[in-house]
């Protein structure tokens, strides 16, 4: 990465969760601050500048999500990775809705945590794409101009619909793209709940993309959430073990234009 | 006093000529009252005496015109016939008033032991309630009441004999009948056409009466019996929401500390310079970490689906699109195993839950992962059949015994042939199994030797249930 040192800010009520998280990312040459609830986080970002925000969905006082309304109207672009529960599938979609990063389950590991956080983080540090640059990830090169999408080479057919999917996913590898986002992008704001309508694409658009379409490797499930792309540096670390830099520039766009 | 009146007619018509022709006429005004306010048989003596003075006044006046005379006898007769027939006509009003008087007691007494029967309080047995409100209300010298449910009699008042046995053969030999000698009234006490009990009353009271008595017995124990079993049902209902909400909260308290335990394991993981033991170690305490995470997870969605808390979101999803969620969120556990998915119809769309529905098969693949033998394949299945879709997971693994394959949906039971080979608390199945009950299905399992375990669920596939809800 090209900054030095990735500040964190880790807010969490429960003192045990940030006691654990502290020495693997202080060790991994992360600097990291601690908060135990919303506000005191929003006083901590008001006064210092992080690169990333672990923020707890579940707190006391004003909570994960009304913090993250309030980042948001603070800093629009620093990523925010919510620590959500398993059974909180609304909240995650609520708190990816408003615009955080990711999410990350709890227990995680703090291996899939510690890749979640440089992902976001690069992200935001990548130069932008322009937005008719064709993006490759892995194996799968796609053109939005040409509306061309290949696969080592090979073009692959799709269909309109498939096509803006695949767009709109790619254009955000990496990234939970919620359900309600990606239906209200392809097919517009009335049918945000037509959930199995989209579900039957992805599964034609698996059959099309992917060498195993039960078993995907591009395009993800993220369960009762919504679908992401597999992020680039995945395959480009398997290739060459090259830096997250080289990746393929990515489009910011803004939540406005989902 | 009407002989008397009748008398001094006679006397005063005796001694005042004039008064002779007008005898008749007093006589009149005198029986007929006799007859309206003492009775019919007093009115005839009345008659017969003022007859009597007639024929003596007749006889010392033989120099009276004998044609008059004859005429007044007449006059005389006619009158009293009237009378008579006036006083059969009173006594029959009299007769009618004072029975409708008794009926309307009746009613008041029957609307009034109503009343009471349903301010009774129904926390206790009712029966010596009713034999006392029996005795009080209908004024009755002795009640029994017999509860055949509970097999016991309730007694109020004073019986010279135990009314035990009169008031069982009752009940038994379905008697129901009045012995106005005695006073006793037996009844049998039914609910519709059922026998519940009986009722003897010693008293003065009507058959009617006794027959509402009974009637209203009988929908009090009713009453009694719906309001114990709603009770229970209460009861049962409070107690199975207070164990999910302790279930519920601790396993919520438990995942705190999970992750915090996981969280500095893999963190240690992560720091690296760990000797090949150490590493051992922190993988030993993720891997049981994460076991933790499992059941904390399982019991608080037993928790919420025993507290009624589970809100059911019913969508159409295509089986397809449900296996395919199904096997992504169990990536990681199938990818050490061979499995085989055959899907008759990927397309068909089936009116479900789709998390309960995950939760459903998650549970069966989970379990076929746990138990089946090493280098064999899961074979999930689905097809459909008549109105209902049909999942299945086949694996190859130790048979479940007969007696086992009921009782292993029962939550926290499990199988002796499993207890010892896999880590499992006994409450997956039982998930499994409320997930299909509240789609209107139902699980059940075949296992043998040969054939392998085989795991079912039927879910109907549109019902009109599910379309309302």
């Amino acid at each position: 990465m090209t900054q030095a040192v990735i500040r964190i800010l880790v807010v969490d009520d429960e003192p045990a969760i940030r006691r654990a998280l502290r020495p693997p990312l202080v060790e991994l040459g992360f600097q990291v601050t601690d908060a135990s609830r919303g506000e005191e986080a929003l006083q901590v970002l008001r006064a210092t500048t992080y690169d990333v925000v672990l923020l707890d969905i579940n707190m006391p006082g004003i909570g994960g999500i009304e913090t993250l309304r309030r980042i948001r109207a603070l800093s629009p672009r620093l990523p925010v990775l919510m620590l959500t529960v398993r059974d909180q599938e609304e909240d995650k979609v609520e708190a990816l809705d408003m615009g955080a990063d990711d999410y990350v389950t709890k227990p995680f590991s703090t291996r899939e945590l510690i890749a979640r956080i440089r992902a976001a983080v690069r992200r935001v540090h990548a130069p932008a794409r322009a937005e008719d640059a064709p993006i490759e990830i892995g194996e799968i090169r796609l053109e939005p101009v040409k509306r061309r999408v290949t696969k080592r080479g090979a073009p692959i057919r799709l269909t309109r619909k498939e096509f803006d999917i695949l767009l709109c996913l790619m254009s955000r590898a990496g990234r939970v793209v919620t359900y309600a986002k990606l239906l209200t992008a392809v097919w517009g704001g009335d049918c945000r709940e037509e959930v199995e309508y989209l579900r039957t694409f992805v599964r034609q658009l698996r059959k099309k993309i992917e060498d195993d379409p039960s078993n995907p490797l591009y395009l993800l499930t993220d369960v009762y959430v919504g679908y992401r792309f597999a992020d680039a540096q995945m395959f480009l670390g398997e290739a060459a073990g090259i830096e997250p830099e080289s990746q393929p520039a990515e489009e910011e766009v803004p939540e406005d234009a989902l | 006093l009407g002989v008397a009146g009748i008398v001094l007619v006679a006397i005063l018509a005796y001694w005042s000529r004039w008064l002779l022709p007008l005898a008749a006429l007093l006589y009149l005004l005198i029986v007929v009252p006799t007859a309206l306010l003492c009775g019919f048989w007093q009115a005839v003596i009345v008659s017969l005496s003022a007859v009597v003075a007639q024929g003596l006044l007749a006889a010392r006046h033989s120099e009276l015109d004998m044609a008059a005379d004859r005429a007044n006898s007449i006059t005389l007769l006619v009158f009293i016939v009237v009378a008579l027939i006036v006083s059969r006509l009173s006594s029959r009003v009299t007769g009618h008033a004072r029975e409708a008087e008794s009926r309307g007691g009746q009613m008041h007494d029957l609307y009034e032991f109503t009343r009471r029967t349903l301010q009774m309080n129904l926390h206790v047995e009712p029966g010596p309630q009713l034999a006392e409100l029996v005795h009080e209300i209908f004024n009755l010298e002795a009640v029994a009441v017999f509860d055949a449910d509970l097999h016991d009699v309730y007694q109020a008042g004073y019986w010279s004999d135990d009314p035990l046995e009169m008031a069982q053969n009752v009940y038994y030999f379905e008697t129901s009948d009045d012995d106005p000698e005695t006073g006793i009234g037996r009844r049998v006490v039914r609910l519709g056409s059922v026998p519940i009990g009986s009722l003897v009353v010693r008293g003065d009271t009507s058959p009617l009466t006794n027959n509402a008595i009974a009637s209203l017995i009988a929908i009090t124990f009713d009453r009694y019996r719906a309001f114990a079993n709603e009770s229970r049902i209460e009861t049962e209902r409070r107690t199975e929401q207070l164990r999910a909400t302790v279930l519920d909260s601790l396993a919520h308290a438990y995942k705190t500390p999970l992750t915090a335990i996981r969280a500095a394991s893999t963190g240690l993981g992560e720091m690296g310079r760990l000797s090949p033991g150490q590493s051992d170690l922190v993988s030993l305490i993720d891997e049981q970490t994460d076991l933790l995470g499992e059941l904390t997870t399982r019991l608080l969605t037993t928790a919420r689906l025993d507290g009624g808390e589970v809100a059911i979101h019913v969508a159409p999803i295509s089986v397809g699109t449900l296996m395919e969620e199904i096997l992504a969120g169990l990536k990681e556990r199938l990818a050490s195993m061979k499995v085989e998915l055959d899907i008759e119809d990927e397309n068909l769309v089936l009116s479900c839950d789709r998390e309960l529905m995950v939760m459903l098969l998650t549970q069966y693949i989970d379990n076929a992962c746990k138990y089946s033998n090493f280098g064999t394949t899961i074979t999930i299945r689905t097809l459909v059949a008549a109105s209902e879709v049909i999942f299945s997971v086949h694996s190859y693994g130790p048979v479940i015994p007969m007696s086992d394959r009921e009782r292993i949906f029962d939550r926290y039971y499990r199988s002796s042939t499993y207890s010892n080979r896999a880590p499992g608390t006994g409450i997956g199945l039982s998930v499994a199994k409320r997930a299909a009950q509240i789609h209107g299905g139902y699980v059940w399992v075949t296992s043998d030797e040969q054939d392998g375990t085989t795991f079912f669920a039927a879910i109907p596939v549109i019902t009109e249930k599910e379309s309302a809800r």
